[in-house]
């Protein structure tokens, strides 16, 4: 009887322990979501004391005082979200909301305060809304995905709902030309209302899924490369073979559509994933050779690319056409007037360059934040690309792992992409920076990722 | 210097201007925390792989026989613990690093004192004694089992 008792009483301990293993409180995530509310707070401070300075000139324009509501909407937000994880997946990784939610709260800060300069007064609390749908959405995202199997068994289904979104706004643009950049074809896609939905950015997440099922299910046969063409390893094109149409045919469907900066971001994260899944450089070497190939042909074809590049010499050319190097130039404007602290928020004014709140956001918080405020935002987004990638390294899946290796170059490349053309380090092509710029499909599709890079990182611990 | 003038201050010490500073401090403050946290993971990770851990329980060896294309040293000894991963994934028990391997290519188990092979739906199949494995198969020492193009004799 009495050893009987004391089995009886371990295995109550046992489960009591499993209890609060299992649903362990996410107290690093509520301490790190502070950070981003106190940030919101200061923010709205100080936009609120800038508004009563008599000698700034432009302070009618800064946003009057019941539209500091985004402000304090998105701490509610996140908190919110933070509950929902705690049920959802309490042992996901627990940095990753609060730097998205750090990287948000920049953006709703900067719409809030930019909105009213470029006649829109609500633009901070419509990016407040897209926050709160996007957090939503990766709730959601955490939780249907429990069985990330069903993600992979139905793989060339997400590819073609990818492909099919893309197609679908290729049919819709009427007219094809090859001078001139296409954002708003692609926006005009499945409007509803005043709202509009860029499906390439969908596109994206359903290419990594895609990827990541094939290459971890040929895993073995790309390390193969049987077939050698002088210095350059071939896989096997029987397996390779769908893998480089479904590429082709995205990267065929975006230049229809003219987006060339996507077609580059898709075309990285297809190179990253094949080398994490063979490891062999080789593979890299020809595609990078390929890609210039095509580079190359598609700077013949297309005039506004070309013009893109031929910027970046002429852009402070007096005899160049003043306008052609107009937002470039001010934007770099924007970044050095505002020195090493920056302007302070709410005293500069970034919304001389066109596109302050989207393509150049970075150039606008970079003149009210300075270069500390600049090199502070790169942080964030080294630390995001950090987690990413100590998640893929503990995946032990390798579809996980190939997972969380697409999901996270998909962040860094567009980071990399809109901050090198904003700098006139690249040619501009019109990327939005994750997060922070004003946009509700961007936003979104982060936040699903986001949702994706939670559940990954939960099916490892 | 009254209050007001101090709070609406835009001079070198205002109030404005401390507030413009500590704005960017707390994005640095944001990016020192989750360093720290990601620190803490680091570490709490190494200190796992440290674990000694329950003293490894090995419940038989495997001798290679035949190592194929592979680097294996022919005659090298391997022990069995009571799960054997055996594939090309860097966290098997036994890593071959071959083309013709699967990641996770077979398992050895130890169930009811004797000890199974089961394959994990790899490319090339697990052979023992020759024989291609559908499901988990009982061995017994001197079985040859087959991996790949590596082969292993079963010992005590």
């Amino acid at each position: 009887m009495a050893s009987r008792r004391t089995i009886d009483l371990g295995k109550a301990r046992r489960n009591f322990g499993a209890l609060l293993d299992g649903h362990r409180y996410r107290w690093t995530e509520l301490w790190l979501l502070l950070l981003p509310a106190a940030f919101l707070i200061i923010s709205v401070l100080e936009l609120a004391i800038v508004r009563t300075q008599p000698q700034i000139i432009n302070r009618q324009t800064l946003p009057p005082l019941d539209t500091f509501a985004p402000a304090l909407g998105l701490i509610a937000a996140l908190a919110v979200a933070h509950l929902a994880l705690n049920i959802f997946a309490p042992d996901a990784d627990q940095t990753l909301l609060p730097i998205a939610g750090t990287l948000a709260s920049i953006g709703v800060i900067m719409a809030t305060r930019l909105g009213p300069d470029i006649e829109q007064k609500d633009l901070g609390a419509k990016q407040l809304a897209f926050v709160v749908v996007g957090l939503i959405i990766c709730v959601v995202t955490v939780r249907v995905t429990r069985n990330l199997g069903w993600l992979r068994n139905y793989k060339y289904t997400w590819a073609a709902v990818g492909l099919g979104l893309v197609a679908l706004t290729l049919v819709r643009a009427r007219s094809f030309s090859t001078d001139a950049p296409s954002r708003d074809v692609l926006s005009i896609g499945l409007g509803t209302g005043g709202l509009t939905f860029q499906p390439s950015e969908l596109l994206k997440i359903c290419l990594v899924i895609f990827f990541a099922g094939y290459l971890s299910e040929n895993q073995e046969m790309l390390a193969l490369a049987r077939f050698k063409v002088g210095p350059f390893a071939l896989p096997p094109l029987k397996h390779l073979g769908p893998l480089l149409v479904m590429l082709g045919v995205a990267l065929l469907m975006i230049i229809g559509v003219r987006e060339l900066g996507l077609a580059l971001l898709i075309f990285g994260l297809f190179l990253s994933m094949l080398y994490v899944a063979s490891n062999r450089p080789m593979y890299v070497v020809t595609s990078l050779i390929l890609f210039t190939i095509g580079a190359v042909a598609a700077f013949g074809i297309f005039s506004y690319a070309r013009a893109r590049l031929d910027i970046l010499g002429s852009a402070f050319d007096p005899a160049v056409e003043p306008n052609q190097g107009y937002q470039i130039v001010q934007g770099l404007i924007s970044f050095a007037s505002g020195g090493v602290f920056g302007s302070g928020l709410g005293l500069g004014s970034p919304t001389v360059t066109p596109a302050a709140t989207t393509d150049y956001i970075a150039a606008s918080f970079g003149e009210e934040f300075g270069f500390a405020g600049v090199l502070a935002l790169i942080g964030l987004f080294l630390l995001l690309v950090y987690r990413g990638l100590s998640i893929a390294a503990q995946a032990r899946e390798p579809f996980n792992k190939l997972m969380a290796v697409g999901l996270t170059a998909v962040f860094a490349l567009q980071t990399l992409v809109i901050l090198a053309g904003n700098l006139k380090v690249m040619p501009l092509t019109g990327v939005p920076l994750p997060f922070v710029a004003y946009g509700g499909s961007s936003l979104i599709a982060n936040f699903i990722i986001i949702g994706l890079l939670l559940r990954l990182s939960e099916a490892d611990t | 210097m009254d209050l007001t003038e101090l709070i609406n201050g835009g001079g070198p010490f205002g109030f404005l201007f401390i507030l413009r500073i500590v704005l960017v401090a707390f994005l640095y403050l944001a990016i020192l925390q989750i360093v720290g946290v990601a620190r803490r993971d680091l570490r709490r990770a190494a200190a796992i792989a440290q674990v000694p851990g329950q003293a490894r329980q090995v419940v038989g060896h495997l001798i290679v026989i035949d190592s194929g294309t592979t680097k294996i040293p022919l005659n090298a000894r391997m022990d069995i613990e009571p799960i054997t991963t055996i594939g090309r994934a860097p966290t098997s028990s036994v890593v071959i690093d071959s083309g013709v391997v699967s990641t996770d290519h077979a398992r050895i188990s130890y169930r009811n004192r004797s000890l199974w092979v089961e394959d994990l739906g790899s490319h090339n199949g697990t052979y023992v004694n020759g024989r291609k494995i559908t499901q988990a198969t009982a061995v017994k020492p001197d079985d040859i089992l087959q991996v790949g193009d590596v082969r292993f004799k079963f010992t005590v």
